[in-house]
Parts: C-alpha cells; structure tokens; sequence
C-alpha cells in the first residue's frame, strides 16, 4: 500500500509547487539585486574573493560592503533561519545598514551594530514586557581605510580573522546578537587594528564550519575551518576560494548542505 | 490598573475640569487657596467610585453631575472580561491601541447613577451601533407595521364579502319568494286570455331567480376565498400580535418599574428626614415592602424587554417568508443584539470591579477620636467623629463584633492589652520605615461603659483611645496634631493592606498637611515616597512644604475663574499650564522658590548657566556629580526655550555673568542665533564661550546613548532608532517626570559615571569641556 510520502502529487498540487518555485526564483533576483555586484566590490576591494553559497533558493547570509568618503565598510552576516525567513531578515538587514550609514557621518562598526540592533528591535516588535520573535542575526562589520590602513571591527557573536605573517590572530565578536536576547542590551565593542601591507583579513558565517560531512558524517567545525585557513591563506586569493570550495566539496560528499555558507577574504 | 486621568462636571463650583491627568509616579498635588475647589475634586474622585452624593454638590443650575475617570489596562485583560459578549465595533482596536478605558458615572436629579463606558471615541462607536439598531428597528417595524395594515385590509375584504353574500342571499330568497308567485299566478291563468301574460311573468320571474342565483353563487365563492385568506391572515398575523403583545407588556412594565422607583425614592426622602424612632420604623417596614416590590418589577422588566425583542425578531423573520420553527430557530441561535452586545452600562459595571479602590482619608472620619461609642461603630454611623478610624483600628486588631459579647472582663482585658500591644510594634516599624526615626509613642484602646453621668446611655458599651508615651497618657485629641494625623494615616494604610482585594488603590487625601509643622508636613511627604509604588496618592495642600521642587510635574492648580469670587466656577489647571493660575494660587510654589533662593543661592554673580528646561536642569545636576565636576556652576532653568531670552535680560540688568546652553531643536536654533546676533554681533569667537550650542542634539536626553537611555532612564527593553528626543515625543512622554525619575533611580542605585557606555561619557565630557571654557 501506498504511504502518504510516497503519493504523487496531484496535477493541482504540482502547479502550486511550480508557482511557489517560480516566485522563489523571483525572491532570489530581488535578494541578489540588494547584495553588492561583484563590479562594485572589485572597484572597492580589488583584492578579495567570496565563496556565497544559500541553502536554499534564497538565502539568510548576506555580505555588504559600503564606501563612504576615504571609509570602506563591509560584512559578513548571518540571519537566523535560511530559505524565506532568513531573506526577508536579510533585506531588513542590508536596508537598515544602508540607512545608517546614509545618514551619519563616520560612525565606529559598533555605533553602527548598536544603532542595527535597534532598529531590528522596534521592526520586529521586540520587547522585555510581551512575547516577541528571538529573530536577530549575527554579523561581522569592519570600517577600513586603505590610506591609513586603519581597521575598525566590531562583531555580533561573529569573529574576525586576519593572518600577518602567517600568523593568524581572532579578533573575537561580542557575545549578543543584533535582536533583543535574553541579556540586557549592551554596547558592542569596537575593536582598533592597525593593518599592515599583505595581512589577509577573513570573516564569514558560521554554515562552512557547521556543515556536516567527512567519514564520520559530523560537522567539519571551526578548529578544522581555521586549520583550514592556516593551510590556504598564503595562496593567491582566487586559489584560496577554489582550495575551500573542493575542501568542502571534499567534506560534504553525499551529505545535503545544512546552512546558508559565506566566507569573505581580504588582503591589505 | 492605574488612574490616568479624570475629568469633572457640575460637581459643586466645578462646571467642566477638562481632562486632567494625574502624574505617572503616583503622586498627584491638588494646590489652590481655600474655598477653590480642591476637596470637591478629591470627593468628586470619590463619588465617583461610590456613587453616592449629597444636595448640597448639586450645581444651582440643576445640571446633573458627571465625573469620568481613565484607567490604564491591559487590552488582554480587557478582552477577557468582556469576553461574555460582544462589544460595538471599533472598541476592541480602540483599547489594543490606547491600553485604557473611561468609565463615567453620571447623576440624575434623583441623585441616583449609573455608571458606563465612555470616551470620546468609544461613545463614537457606540453611537453607530446604536443608531444601526434604531435602523434595524424602525425597519422592523415598519414591516410589521404594514404587514398588520395589510391583514386588516383582508380581513375588511373578507367582512365585505360576507355582508355582500348577505345581500345577494337575500335577493335569492326574494327572487325565490317572486319566482314562486309567478308559478302559482301561471297555474291558475295559464288557460284565461291573461295566461300569456303570466308566462310572460313566469319566465321574468325564473329569469330574474336564475341571475340572482349567479350573483349569489359568486358572492359566495368570493366570499369563501376572501374569508379564507382572512383566516390565512389571522392565523399568521398571531405571531406578530404576540410581538405586538410582548411590546405593550414590556412599555407597561417600563411604566411600572419608574412608578416603583419614584415610590420608593420618596418614602427613602421621607425617612432621611424623620427623627423619630417610631416613625422610621413604620417607614423601615413600609421601605422593605417597596424595595421588594421594586425588585420583583425590576426582574420582570429584564424579563419582558428580552420577550419583547425575541419575539419582535422572530416575527420579523416570520413575515420575510419564513417558516415560524425555522425563525425561531435562528432567533434562538443568532441572539438578538440586547443579548448579544454589552450596553454601556453592563460593560461600565464588569470594568467597575477591575479599577482600583479610592480611599477617602479626611479630618472629621479618618482621625482617631477620644471615644466613640461600639454600636455607632457596628452600625456605621457616618456623622460620628472618627468612624473610619475605628474601624480601621478595629480591622487591624481583627477584632469581630462577637469579640466584645465576651463577659469576662478579664479575659476581655487580656486580649485587649495584648491586639495594643501588637497594634503599637507595627506602627513603630512604620514610623521607623517612612520617617526614619524612632518613637515611643504606644497605642491603646479599652472598652467601657457609660455610668449614671450620661442617664440616656448608660450601660452602652463605647471605645476609648489613648495614645501614651514615657510621661503621659493622653487623649488623642490631647496630642499634637502630627501624632495624631500619622497615627490615623497608618490606620487606613495598614487597613486598606489588609483588603484581600487584589486590586490597587487610589488614596485621596484632603489637606493632609492642615495645621502640621513643617517638619511634618516634609514627613507626610515622605510617607508619600515610600507608598507610591503600592498606591497612586492624589492630596490637596496649599503648604509649600507638601511640594517637592524637583517635582513640580506632579501639581493640578485649581482656582475660581474669577478670583476671590466664591460663586464662580473652578478652574484647573495641569503642570505644562501652570502659568495660567494666579499667582495667590501658585503661593506654594513660589514659597518654596523664594525658600530655594534663599538657601541654596540659586543665582550668582558669575557661572550662571541658563538652561532650556527643568528636565535638563535635572539631567545636568546629576550628571555634573557623577561627572565630579568641581568647578563651581549654576544651572537656571528656564521654563521653556522661549524664556531664555527673558532671563538673559534678567542676569544682564542685574550684572551678572552668565552661560546660554540651547540644543539644536528649531526653537533652540533661533534662540542661539538670536543671541549670537544681539549680544554677539554674529561673532563666533566672541560668543563661544558664552553660548553653547549642542549641534547634533536636540535636547539633553540625546547626550545619553540609546542603549543608556533605555537602561537608566526609560527603564525599557525596546528598540529605539531613533533618537531619544524624537522618542520621547513621538510617545507623548513628558520629560521632566523621566528626569526626576532618573535622579532617583541614580540616588537609590548608586551609579557611577563610569556606569555609562563610551558614547553618554563622551558626550557629557564634551559638553562640560565646552562649558568649562565660559566659566570663572
């Protein structure tokens, strides 16, 4: 006897899959027309590459980058949830951070995490006194300026990484989301780095080292993504994309991809 | 639930308050001189919450008073205790949004209420559906009204048709008696020469019969369909007749219930007014009689009204075509609207039970008597002298009318010496927790009887009060007023704690600080200070003393519209208008300015810094301590951006030196500018240590970070982009009450200015930089 999963869609169910499918399609254009052109970024960070790659059709990671006068800001974040939920929130996202950043004049990553984390707050209703969404993200902003070579970085629960000499140093986020959470609200820290030529800088979401694979079928985890890094930072920056995308290619094999993925190098 | 606001009508000299708005720390000042109106605003609270009035509040032009008040609720709270039935459309979304209600209690000439729900937009919406239900009514009738217009007509016809088969019957029996003539004339002619003739006869006469038995025959087949559509008629219109029926009964019903009332109205007046004993029992009985008959009419009113409107809707039903069990059926299961939707005054009673409890404590009730005796106590004497605060001493001992039928003296005696025991420990904890200092006083109460010297009431047992210290055991009468005024506030607070009563507590108290020192009149406030959390106080003063200058949000100014003229109506007047009230009326405030002047030398003859309001008055003050700022500085408040001009003149006629600081808001602009200009002569150097303009800032509040703002002052989790100012007026909140908050909050938790993230520190260190730089 047939099981319920194993039915076949009927003519009418199918069509409504189809539709779903294609606005899906169209979302995704919409997402991709709100993320960076791969134009403007080169003319911004000539040196860098980008591995994106959603779970689904549309995707909750986004990456984000801004010029503002001599200040290049950019981003790597991570919304809760992928597929639909996860988009919508990375539109709120990507919106809130153009507007921060089009009003103000130069603002520190953390002013600017902390003016996001309230603007998410009041879009989404959240409050201590009702029942709210626990719907945030997590994000890695950095303020960059190629003259200088002032770096400025401010996390949300997301690190940075950067190599000098091939010696990798964290730069750690602070442990909050950009969204209301069970602790009180607090200022997120900025952090001040005085970036010297050839330090290649990365930050990214947590859906490459989360991703399950390998022999044992387990998730490849930072300490493995790290070595990783360790092993490819000192490779021209499009071989380093291509070694990360088989390793992980390499690590997935038959296994389904669990999360949205996004990793952003940068070279001084 | 909480008292936001109340708004007063024809309550003595009070013709309209207007909305006035009780301060949202709890604690609301009435200020004003005497005969101004501030106790009939406490009283009026207060009718409002017991519904009872005297004749002397009726207004002499006989307008009926109305006092409303505005409760905050949760809207969940809302919806669930109205959840029984429907409310007109709109009131729902309306209390989701504004998290409040109005109930209105309103008098009518009988002095008799009635309570409901009200409000600008909820009489709105009750107004539509209303007069929906007029339409749906009038429609109704209307329908009836012609379909009984209608089964008249058929029954008209049918009564026409009778009388006309009547007729044509008659004619049948005449033609029949001519036709029978006709037969017998041609029998005995037909063979004489007039037998012609006859035939003749015969044959017009059988002509004639023929005819009439045609008429007939149709009056009666008309008559037989007419007469049975009338009974068609008759027997369907009885569904509308007992509607028909049910309507008249409810009218007369109506009828009789006001008729009951006004009997037993008149009798109650009658008996208000009698002093004979006799004569009220008689009329006591003759009450009872009444009251019960009232109720029974009142109960079948209720009953006739929901008859009355069932079986007009079914009748409706039934003669838009369908069938009686089916219209019943819908009926019963749709509800007609009287049952379906909550009126006014249902919705009026059920949030009735949720608002707080207003306590009244006034001289004459509320403070504890020399004596009084047990049985004006057990029967609730209202003119006996210090009724509530034997009662209240009574409530916390847990004493029960049964206690004092105990016949042993000494066992009485026992138990009484141990409740004064336990009655005077809990009121030093409660001296020593508001006032903060100790007190020896002790409490005590004996159970006496009266002796020859009083012959009407000898034997009648009565309560006498002591308050006794180290030295002397006095009357309470005999004591300082301050003693005696603590001791009866702790009774009704300790009384009231005790109410099982969930809800909260409104206290209303009529000139606490009459007739008490100064130093008292700073204690009652701070007994104020320390309840505020667990009641919403709202007390009449004209004492300095019983204002806190840091919190002049909290006063109503009330006045006669025209001064000194007792016949004039009141006016009040709320904290941004105070400007408006007159200066006797503002006596208290400008006591305790004047006060502040003197003592803490608010103006100096250098490092002035005028500033735009109170609320940054406030903010600054805290601040500059935190910040450990040293130099010597003085902050001048100005009522609003526009006076800064007005003071600067001030400390320029008198010489002084001084600081403008304004934020960037348009009003600070141009008063900047303004200054710039006449002082300055547009030269910037020359003006910047003297004016200090805050350009990304619109007022004091953006200095702190969103993030500190929300946490120290706000005391909110919420998302707020943007900025604080735009915040605080976006949602109406008033600012100088956050701020004297904030000053609390720092006091109590001992925040350092190191407690502030990195944005509010810098902010707050440029700004003194910046003001450092005009300063001696």
């Amino acid at each position: 006897m047939a099981t319920k999963k194993s039915r076949k869609p009927t003519l009418s169910e199918k069509s409504r899959e189809d539709e779903l499918f294609q606005s899906l399609q169209y979302a995704s254009l919409i997402q991709a027309a709100l993320l960076p052109p791969s134009k403007q970024i080169f003319r911004i960070l000539p040196s860098h590459f980008l591995i994106y790659l959603p779970k689904d059709i549309v995707s909750g990671d986004f990456y984000w980058i801004f010029k503002k006068q001599e200040w290049i800001y950019f981003a790597a974040a991570d919304c809760t949830g992928h597929g639909v939920p996860g988009a919508l929130m990375s539109i709120l996202g990507i919106t809130f951070l153009n507007e921060i950043l089009s009003s103000k004049s130069f603002l520190l990553p953390n002013r600017i995490l902390n003016m996001l984390r309230e603007k998410i707050m009041k879009a989404l209703h959240q409050t201590d006194d009702h029942d709210h969404s626990k719907d945030g993200m997590d994000i890695s902003l950095c303020a960059f300026n190629p003259q200088t070579r002032v770096l400025h970085f401010s996390g949300a629960n997301n690190p940075l990484y950067y190599f000098r000499n091939h010696a990798l140093h964290i730069i750690k986020g602070d442990r909050m989301p950009i969204g209301i959470s069970g602790n009180e609200e607090k200022s997120f820290i900025n952090h001040e780095i005085q970036m010297r030529e050839n330090d290649i800088l990365y930050i990214f979401s947590d859906g490459y080292a989360d991703q399950f694979g390998g022999p044992h079928g387990k998730k490849l985890k930072v300490n493995r993504f790290r070595d990783l890094l360790i092993k490819y930072h000192s490779k021209p920056l499009n071989e380093q994309k291509e070694a990360l995308l088989n390793e992980l290619i390499d690590w997935m094999k038959n296994h389904e991809q669990v999360d949205d993925i996004l990793v952003m190098g940068f070279k001084v | 639930m909480e008292l936001i606001s109340f708004r007063i009508h024809n309550y003595r000299s009070i013709i309209d308050t207007g909305w006035c708005e009780l301060s949202s720390d709890n604690i609301t000042g009435i200020i004003g001189q005497n005969e101004s109106g501030k106790t009939s605003i406490l009283e009026a609270l207060y009718s409002f919450y017991t519904g009872t009035i005297s004749e002397d509040i009726m207004r002499s032009d006989l307008s009926n008073p109305k006092v409303s008040c505005t409760f905050e609720i949760q809207p969940e709270i809302f919806e669930e205790v109205l959840k029984r039935k429907n409310l007109p459309e709109g009131i729902l979304n309306f209390v989701r949004t504004s998290h409040s209600f109005t109930l209105t209690r309103l008098w009518d000439d009988n002095m008799e209420n009635v309570l409901y729900l009200d409000g600008v937009e909820i009489s709105g919406f009750y107004s539509r559906y209303e007069q929906n239900l007029r339409d749906v009514e009038a429609e109704m009738q209307k329908r009836i009204d012609e379909y009984l217009a209608k089964r008249d007509q058929i029954v008209d016809d049918a009564e026409n048709a009778e009388k006309k088969l009547r007729e044509e019957a008659k004619n049948l029996e005449s033609a029949n008696n001519l036709l029978s003539e006709a037969k017998k004339e041609f029998k005995l002619l037909k063979k004489t020469p007039n037998g012609k003739y006859a035939e003749e006869k015969l044959e017009e006469a059988n002509k004639l019969f023929e005819e009439t038995r045609r008429v007939c025959e149709i009056a009666d087949q008309e008559f037989d369909i007419k007469r049975r559509k009338a009974d068609e008629a008759l027997y369907h219109a009885r569904i509308v007749d007992e509607s028909v029926k049910a309507t008249k009964h409810f009218n007369y019903l109506q009828n009789k219930l006001e008729e009951s009332f006004m009997a037993l109205h008149e009798i109650q007046k009658v008996f208000d007014k009698t002093t004979k004993e006799k004569e009220k029992r008689s009329l006591q009985n003759e009450m009872e009689h009444l009251n019960k008959e009232y109720l029974k009419v009142s109960m079948e009113y209720k009953e006739a009204k929901k008859n009355a409107v069932i079986k007009k809707h079914i009748a409706y039903k039934f003669i838009s075509g369908k069938s009686l069990a089916l219209a019943e059926k819908e009926v019963m299961k749709e509800k007609p609207e009287v049952e379906k939707f909550f009126t006014k005054e249902e919705a009026g009673e059920i949030l009735f039970d949720l608002i707080p409890e207003f306590i009244f404590f006034e001289d004459f009730s509320s403070l504890l008597p020399n004596r009084i005796d047990l049985e004006d106590i057990m029967r609730v004497d209202l003119q006996k002298e210090g009724l509530r605060a034997a009662r209240n001493y009574l409530l916390i001992s847990g004493l029960t009318p049964d206690f004092f039928t105990e016949t042993s003296s000494r066992i009485l005696k026992q138990k009484i010496e141990k409740l004064n025991k336990e009655v005077t420990l809990d009121f030093h904890d409660f001296w020593r927790q508001n006032i903060g200092k100790a007190n020896k006083i002790s409490i005590n109460f004996e159970l006496e009887h009266y002796d020859d010297s009083d012959p009407e009431k000898v034997g009648h047992p009565y309560l006498e009060f002591w308050i006794k210290d180290r030295f002397d055991r006095l009357y309470p009468k005999q004591r300082s007023r301050g003693v005696r005024w603590f001791l009866s506030f702790y009774l009704e607070l300790k009384a009231s704690s005790l109410s099982k009563d969930e809800r909260g507590r409104v206290l209303l108290i009529d000139e606490p600080g009459l007739s008490l020192h100064a130093r008292a009149q700073e204690d009652v406030l701070k007994v104020f200070e320390h309840i505020k959390d667990k009641m919403q106080i709202i007390y009449s003063t004209h004492s300095a003393h019983l204002i806190d200058i840091r919190k002049l949000h909290r006063l109503l100014a009330v006045q006669r519209a025209i001064e000194n003229d007792e016949s004039s109506e009141t006016k009040v007047y709320n904290a941004r208008s105070l400007a408006f009230a007159s200066a006797d009326t503002l006596t208290p405030v400008y006591t305790l300015i004047g006060s502040s002047l003197n003592e803490q030398q608010f103006i100096h003859k250098n490092n002035n810094v005028i500033i735009e309001d109170i609320a940054t008055y406030y903010y600054l003050t805290v601040i500059r301590t935190l910040i450990g700022f040293n130099k010597e500085i003085y902050f001048l408040p100005a009522s609003k951006i526009s006076n800064i001009s007005t003071m600067v003149n001030i400390l320029l006629g008198w010489g002084l030196d001084f600081i403008v600081l304004t934020g960037n808001s348009s009003e600070g602009i141009k008063t900047h500018e303004a200054l710039k200009n006449t002082l300055y002569l547009n030269d910037d150097k020359a003006s910047q240590e003297h004016l200090v303009h805050l350009e990304n800032f619109y007022t004091i509040e953006d200095l702190f970070s969103t993030l500190d703002f929300k946490k120290y002052i706000l005391h909110k989790r919420i998302g707020i982009p943007e900025s604080n100012s735009e915040y605080l007026e976006e949602n109406n909140i008033l600012r100088p009450v956050l701020a004297s908050g904030f000053m609390d909050y720092v006091e109590e938790n001992d925040l350092k200015f190191e407690s502030f993230d990195e944005e509010t520190r810098e902010n707050f260190e440029h700004l003194f930089q910046m003001l450092d730089r005009g300063l001696r």
